[in-house]
């Protein structure tokens, strides 16, 4: 690999010089929650954790974004997208699962016949600079779906964390760009037999996850199976694990208007809310929790990898600690695997 | 509490064996430490699931709506006093539930004991008496369980439960304090303090309603937030309506909420909800006498017109 | 790179009142750009997303041709909040379009077959556009037999009477309307789509055929379908879903892995067959 070496003295002076070219997001401790915010200074940031509450994803895809604006006078609308600022921004400190979460939301919104310009024109002058997982958390699952604590899809830059100081590792030229002329020296045959161990380590220390092998046929053929209602029996229908999820990304699209002149906002919605689809005519299609909970399941480990060739979840395990009610998909997905554990 | 546990599962095994109820909601084991999760048993073999520990922190009665079966529901002070309002709005009938009483040592709030820890994941946790014997990779803590209990539980002045089929332990001891301090500390603070207050908190809102579907007494078919015609709130995370929302829920709830506080523990982001409902449970005991789920026999005064009502709203206004 | 958010403004030029209860209005619309015009070049069984702005969007099907001298058409029924809206407004009232949107009725692979079209209520809207399609001086020959079963609730709930009376002095093609209650004037069929259809009867050879029309409908004319032969990779139908973005991205209009805005609103059975049944 290409790596530079940057000791972990040596970081807040890296993001200082790069704050006038970037809007810089990063790990903040906010009453008592971690959460990415836009930061000024480098005393802002905040590593002594396994991951955030909320994921980035709202830095690319806002929980709201007015998609136009308009006025109508008698014969005639006008309508205006907001105009957006021109700063790249630069996410630190983010974890490999949720670099990979754009690209798998990028599968979504950069499709072949329809893009989105509100998220590509975010998500063009986005760059990452990634903390790789030195002690994954028990509800991690991240190797279950393709990902890996230091894998480096979705990353300009990854940093492994070597005791002193990173082996930040050059996973793109936009990485390379940030790293240029500032004296870096490049990481020595020892520092990365050193990332290679810590890398090794941190994998080893995974729990067993999602079992994959199969699983989507598995979903597939055992759909109408009675063990969803089991399953899903104790779910609340709240909107926690869409909402936290890095790769959730079902929104609503409302209008605000104040007489002639209004907007037209997109923002979050969930496949587990009832009003989901609901038709005019009264139709739901998904009428309880048991079809919602069931979408979500195979949404995420069936209907995309039909469209998109790859499974839409990137196992940073937020749902798992968030659900107030401890709904655990790992659970669920093997239960449904194995046609077991739930009666 | 292994004994609580036993006697839980001792209950369950004879209402399954003598075809009393057809689902027992109760409580099992999570799958992370810290965590104990609703459960539902149908059948004996499934009884050993049944477990209580400071960590069965879900109010069930939130599965009890429009039930059509007999159920058995294992209860702390605050789910039965939701059970009580339950049944008293018609969503239940008294004879369909059994209730396995449970008095309630108070539940720990799992993340002020994730934030002692600073960082440091929990791999195994262990309850003895009244000590948390925490471990993880590298360390190994004792915490005080009652220095952590969650707010609600800290000024909770019904461990008991108000109504039961059976008690699955002696009476635990009432706290003797004014469960109304923080709200009184609240409302002497001024008009401007206050709404700072509650706009920071609020802006940490995305709309996710756990808060609402967590509640045991939300159970309306169609939310308000979902009406489209009227459109009574805004849906965005515009500061307004997001304030609106939480303030139309509160008041939605008065005279019914029984401060059990899921709503606050569903919370991801750790909003201080709590704050208004509080106040309206305060609000009722002072004008009309009423706390919500003490008793089957007492009317809900917000449902029930009385001519000596207080009114001086409408005279003086 | 195009914006698919965003709508362009059309005219009403046209309100027709469809039924006796006042529920459904076709407008007709034309653009307020011209050159907006040029890119918007449709299919019949393609659907656009009106706006009523500052209410909302909805999903309609196109109801006029694109052989059609150039004018848009929606057929609107009254049931919510965005339908209400375009309800209120009249002519020389601006509304947002976005389209055309979906897929549409494979227009090459009915090439040089029969065609049979079942249509029920407001579904028949993309039928009478494709109908209109066909029998356009320019198509005719490029189609075989034709074949339209068109049913409605009630004489009074038909929808493009004038258009229908049309039709019936037609002979290039074969009409058959019906009701399911009818009144003190109406003299033609009485009986429901699926149960018309058994008595009519049409050949499923070298047919193809097309139903839209309400689920319970298409419930029960499936099985009469099938009977006549057309097998599930030559029925078609046109479905509908709650919609928002209308180009797959908002994650709701799905049936297992397809979005009926974007790999829809038509489907063959055989595809539907390999989908979850949840719509």
């Amino acid at each position: 690999m290409r790596a530079k070496i940057i000791r972990k003295e040596d970081i807040a002076g890296l993001l200082e010089s790069l704050m006038g070219e970037y809007e810089m997001f990063a790990p903040v401790k906010s009453d008592g929650l971690v959460l990415f915010e836009r930061i000024s200074s480098a005393s802002e940031v905040f590593l002594d954790y396994q991951n955030s509450l909320m994921p980035p994803k709202q830095l690319t895809f806002p929980q709201a974004e007015t998609l136009f604006s308009y006025s109508s006078a008698k014969g005639e609308v006008k309508i205006e997208v907001p105009h957006r600022e021109e700063k790249p921004q630069l996410i630190f400190g983010i974890r490999p699962c949720d670099a990979s979460s754009f690209v798998v939301l990028d599968r979504v919104f950069d499709g072949e016949q329809y893009k989105d310009p509100y998220y590509l024109q975010r998500r063009e002058k986005t760059i990452t600079v990634s903390m790789g997982c030195v002690k994954p958390r028990i509800t991690c699952f991240c190797t279950s779906v393709g990902g890996g604590p230091f894998s480096t899809e979705g990353s300009d830059l990854l940093l492994i964390d070597i005791g002193d100081r990173y082996v930040a590792q050059i996973v793109s030229d936009k990485g390379a760009q940030l790293l240029e002329k500032r004296g870096f020296r490049d990481a020595t045959e020892g520092e990365l037999a050193l990332a290679a161990a810590v890398i090794e380590a941190a994998v080893a220390s995974m729990g067993p996850g999602v079992e994959t092998d199969g699983l989507k046929d598995k979903l597939d053929s055992r759909f109408d199976d009675s063990i969803w209602q089991r399953l899903s029996e104790k779910c609340l229908g709240c909107g926690v694990c869409t909402f936290l999820c890095p790769t959730c990304h079902c929104f609503d699209i409302v209008d605000e208007a104040v007489d002639s002149k209004g907007e037209r906002i997109r923002i979050w919605d969930s496949c587990q809310f009832p009003l989901f689809t609901l038709q005019a005519s009264g139709l739901n299609p998904r009428p309880t929790v048991k079809e919602r909970f069931r979408q979500r399941m195979m949404h995420k480990f069936s209907y995309f990898v039909d469209n998109y060739s790859r499974v839409g979840c990137v196992g940073c395990g937020r749902c798992i600690t968030e659900c107030p009610v401890n709904l655990d998909l790992r659970q669920v997905l093997n239960s449904v695997s194995r046609l077991e554990g739930v009666k | 509490m292994p004994e609580l546990t036993d006697k839980i599962r001792e209950v369950a095994r004879s209402l399954l064996r003598q075809q009393k109820v057809d689902l027992i909601i109760g409580f099992e084991r999570g799958t992370m430490p810290l965590r104990s999760a609703p459960c539902f048993v149908r059948r004996e073999e499934d009884v050993d699931r049944l477990i209580w520990d400071s960590f069965c922190e879900n109010n069930l009665a939130k599965y009890l709506v429009k039930r059509a079966e007999r159920v058995a529901i294992v209860g702390k002070g605050c789910d039965v006093r939701a059970v009580v309002e339950l049944i008293k709005e018609n969503q239940i009938s008294r004879e369909q539930v059994f209730i396995i009483g449970v008095p309630c040592q108070g539940m720990v709030d799992r993340r002020r004991v994730e934030a002692k820890l600073d960082g440091r994941e929990i791999l195994e946790v262990r309850e003895t008496g009244g000590e948390l014997a925490l471990k993880g990779d590298g360390f190994s803590e004792i915490v005080n369980r009652d220095e952590f209990l969650y707010p609600c539980c800290k000024s909770c002045t019904h461990r008991n439960p108000v109504i039961s089929d059976v008690l699955v332990a002696d009476a635990a001891a009432e706290l003797d304090c004014d469960s109304h301090v923080d709200v009184a500390e609240f409302e002497a603070r001024s008009a401007g303090e206050r709404g700072e207050y509650l706009s920071r908190e609020f802006s940490k809102c995305v709309r996710c309603y756990a808060c609402r579907n967590a509640c045991p007494l939300c159970y309306c078919q169609e939310c308000f937030v979902d009406s489209s015609w009227p459109q009574w709130v805004g849906k965005t995370t515009n500061a307004s309506d997001v304030v609106v929302f939480h303030i139309m829920r509160a008041f939605h709830l008065a005279g019914r909420c029984v401060d059990c506080g899921a709503c606050e523990r569903a919370c991801p982001m750790g909003v201080d909800i709590r704050r208004l409902n509080r106040k309206l449970v305060k609000d009722v005991k002072a004008r009309f006498d009423y706390e919500a789920g003490l008793s089957l026999e007492q009317a809900a005064p917000l449902s029930t017109f009385r001519p000596d009502d207080p009114e001086e709203f409408m005279l003086n206004p | 790179m195009k914006n698919p958010y965003l709508p362009v403004p059309m005219r009403i030029e046209r309100v027709v009142v469809e039924t006796e209860d006042n529920n459904v209005k076709t407008f007709s619309l034309s653009f307020l750009n011209k050159e907006d015009e040029g890119s918007f070049t449709y299919t019949p069984g393609q659907f656009a997303e009106l706006s009523a702005l500052g209410k909302g969007e909805a999903p309609f099907g196109m109801a006029s041709s694109p052989t059609q001298p150039w004018c848009l058409e929606f057929t609107v029924n009254k049931a919510g909040v965005v339908t209400t809206a375009l309800h209120n407004m009249e002519v020389g009232g601006i509304l947002g379009v976005r389209g055309p949107l979906g897929n549409g009725y494979p227009i090459e692979a009915l090439k040089g077959r029969d065609i049979v079209m079942i249509g029920g209520g407001f579904g028949f809207s993309t039928l009478r556009a494709l109908t209109n399609f066909v029998l356009d001086d320019a198509n005719r020959r490029s189609f075989g037999d034709i074949t339209v079963i068109y049913g409605a609730r009630s004489p009074g709930l038909l929808l493009y009477k004038d258009e229908l009376e049309e039709w019936q002095k037609r002979t290039d093609f074969h009409l058959y309307l019906t009701v399911d209650v009818g009144d003190e004037e109406w003299t033609g069929r009485v009986g429901v789509v699926p149960k018309v259809t058994r008595e009519v009867g049409p050949s499923s050879e070298n047919a193809y055929v097309v139903i839209c029309g309400p689920p319970v409908m298409t419930k029960f004319t499936l099985p009469v379908i099938k009977e006549l032969g057309f097998p599930p990779d030559r029925t078609l139908l046109s479905l509908e879903m709650r919609m928002k973005c209308g180009v797959g991205m908002c994650g709701r209009c799905n049936i297992g892995s397809k979005y009926v805005c974007r790999d829809g609103p038509v489907f063959k059975l055989a595809e539907l067959n390999q989908l979850p049944q949840e719509y």
